[in-house]
């Protein structure tokens, strides 16, 4: 039997200097990796050798990527896989601007000077008729109009994820509506709605008491040999992950932050069955040369 | 010890930003726990919670909490207001159990006052110092424990954050946040506490400067025995864009480092060891924010539900804010 073709992402954690094993190696990697014309660079190396997507929390960071990318004359054009809200920006903006009201203060003003007619209207909806419905919808209308301003018409923007923390939150306090909303604000859109999250099980039965369907749905969840950030534990999401075979799960984290080795990682993942694809972060070229065909050979045969 | 025969414990919330809103997630999903009450003063936050959590009732005031006949309440509001919401909460006795995320209080005196109210409650009572539940610190307090480096000779601690790194407005939103050793320097204080016991303060500094950012502290303290420590805490440091807390430990029989992400043993006999949060069962049962947040949770839940002491409790956490105020004096 002919294996299926796995979605390969580039992903940005190095981009922004993040690091899960340590913040002491992503401070040791140095500035390099994300000044803009080097990382946009990672991105095309990645897309020259296996990857097809870009999987990127919407950030000032990537958006001068994705513009830097789109400016080249790439062959293969990426695949967008964006994640919104980047939690990191906002919460600490919400610390300097002191808490969520100061952020709600500053956030309108952005929308404002966005010039989005749309997002404005809902926005004011929003705010005069205190609706979280219309609040949500201006938050993501804004997101999509920044991404789409730092893209061209052609551009594939193939799935929009809600970041883990807000994904996570929802789903602690039950928020039934989020989800569903936001599902049908993105097929509206004809973008395939997606979630990133650290509780891949509670996601998936909380669906399932919903009466939700994950079918024309995207999963990032972290998944690799030592169920680093596989809650509440690696068992429990490998048998979750057992009986979901037409979600598209994106397998996040399989290096387990630079813990393993890529090798002993992605013989892992060609292990589970029902993952569709696999996000990646590459700080080095050489990283780019050697991840991509790698994970092609050992995924697919 | 609460009756649980028939129903959850009932949980309030004072504060709904960022921390409010992570326990009263983790708390929705404890299921022994029944999420009763928001409550906050902002009405845009009071607005929308009312259309978005159908299930409990949402305030803008510590008062309407009263006759909901609460088991616990958690305070998640800045910390200047802890000491009179506190107060509020234990005069009228809307529940007994209280957890405070920290500082207790903005001085030692105001958190003295509130040791003695939760004495005189009788219930349990905690403050939210989560590093304690971090796998890395857990191991270090444990290798310590079990004299891995000997007598200990002394040790230099760190808070870093680049949160207010080329932020013009940080001392005024800092202030607001209970200044750079509360908001930041507290976690590592605690963490030291937790590790060596009691200690003084011998020196102090404090850098504020009103529209640089320059935000940091550095102080000296000592124990009885002759050990010696020295904090380092800064918001607007380079390269931190998450939080660091982390401690370098000198015994008579090696060094110990120990930070968030890793603990490092480097013996003078023997081979050197290295734990990543990886190898040390970083699982939790579901996960917002960091692990320690929902292990911190369950441990005082089920310690409400069992009635037992827990720790950090006021009175520990107490010591914090006494050093903190000593730095400050020392400081100026």
């Amino acid at each position: 039997m002919e294996e299926e073709r796995k979605v390969l992402l580039v992903g940005d954690n190095p981009f922004h200097g993040i690091s899960h094993l340590s913040q002491q190696r992503a401070r040791d990697r140095g500035e390099g990796v994300s000044h803009t014309e080097h990382a946009a660079q990672l991105v095309i190396s990645s897309l020259e050798h296996g990857a097809e997507g870009f999987m990127f929390s919407v950030s000032e960071t990537t958006l001068s990527i994705l513009r830097e990318v789109f400016k080249k004359e790439v062959v293969n054009r990426p695949k967008l896989y964006a994640l919104v809200p980047y939690a990191y920006e906002y919460v600490r903006l919400a610390t300097q601007v002191g808490g969520i009201s100061g952020l709600a203060k500053r956030f309108g003003k952005q929308i404002l000077f966005s010039r989005n007619v749309k997002a404005i209207a809902s926005g004011l909806k929003g705010v005069l008729g205190k609706n979280p419905e219309a609040l949500f919808s201006t938050y993501l209308s804004y997101e999509i109009s920044r991404i789409r301003s730092s893209t061209d018409k052609k551009a594939d923007l193939g799935c929009v994820l809600l970041h883990e923390i807000v994904t996570d939150m929802a789903l602690a306090l039950d928020l039934e509506w989020v989800f569903k909303f936001y599902m049908d604000f993105m097929h509206n859109r004809d973008i395939k709605p997606g979630f990133n999250t650290r509780n891949f099980p509670y996601l998936i039965n909380k669906f399932k008491e919903w009466n939700v369907e994950l079918d024309d749905t995207v999963i990032a969840a972290p998944f690799n040999k030592v169920g680093f950030q596989m809650n509440p534990s690696k068992t429990e999401c490998e048998k979750a992950l057992a009986n979901l075979s037409e979600t598209e799960t994106i397998a996040i984290s399989i290096l387990a932050a630079g813990y393993l080795n890529p090798r002993e990682a992605i013989e892992y993942i060609a292990g589970l069955s029902h993952i569709k694809g696999v996000a990646v972060g590459v700080s080095k070229e050489r990283h780019a040369h050697e991840t991509f065909p790698l994970l092609r050979d050992v995924l697919e045969g | 010890m609460v009756d649980m025969t028939e129903e959850r414990l009932k949980a309030a919330v004072v504060g709904l930003g960022k921390m409010g809103l992570l326990h009263a997630s983790i708390l929705n999903v404890l299921p022994e726990v029944e999420l009763a009450a928001v409550c906050d003063k902002s009405s845009l936050m009071v607005s929308l919670s009312k259309k978005v959590l159908d299930r409990c009732g949402v305030f803008t005031d510590v008062e309407e909490l009263c006759g909901l006949d609460l088991d616990v309440v958690y305070v998640t509001t800045p910390i200047s207001s802890h000491f009179e919401i506190v107060k509020d909460l234990y005069s009228r006795e809307v529940a007994c159990n209280l957890f405070v995320e920290k500082t207790l209080a903005s001085s030692y005196g105001e958190a003295e006052e509130l040791c003695s109210l939760a004495r005189s409650s009788g219930g349990v009572n905690m403050v939210g110092y989560m590093k304690r539940f971090c796998v890395t610190f857990k191991k270090g307090k444990e290798l310590l424990e079990q004299k891995a480096l000997g007598d200990v000779v002394s040790f230099d601690a760190y808070a870093y954050s680049s949160d207010f790194l080329d932020c013009e407005a940080s001392s005024v939103t800092g202030e607001s946040r209970g200044g750079v050793l509360r908001d930041l320097g507290a976690h590592v204080l605690d963490l030291a506490l937790w590790f060596f016991g009691d200690l003084e303060v011998e020196s102090g500094r404090v850098e504020k400067v009103a529209r640089g950012g320059k935000d940091s502290a550095y102080f000296k303290v000592g124990r009885g025995d002759g050990l010696e420590g020295e904090f380092s805490v800064s918001w607007c440091k380079e390269g931190y864009r998450m939080p660091e807390f982390g401690l370098t430990i000198k015994g008579l029989r090696g060094v110990m480092r120990v930070n968030d992400d890793r603990v490092e043993l480097k013996l003078e006999k023997g081979k050197s060891s290295r734990w990543y949060r990886h190898d040390l069962d970083d699982h939790v049962g579901f996960l917002l924010g960091d692990p320690e947040y929902f292990r911190e949770d369950k441990y005082f839940v089920e310690s409400v539900l069992n009635g037992k002491n827990v720790e950090p409790c006021f009175s520990t956490a107490s010591r914090v804010d006494y050093i903190i105020d000593e730095v400050e004096k020392r400081a100026g």
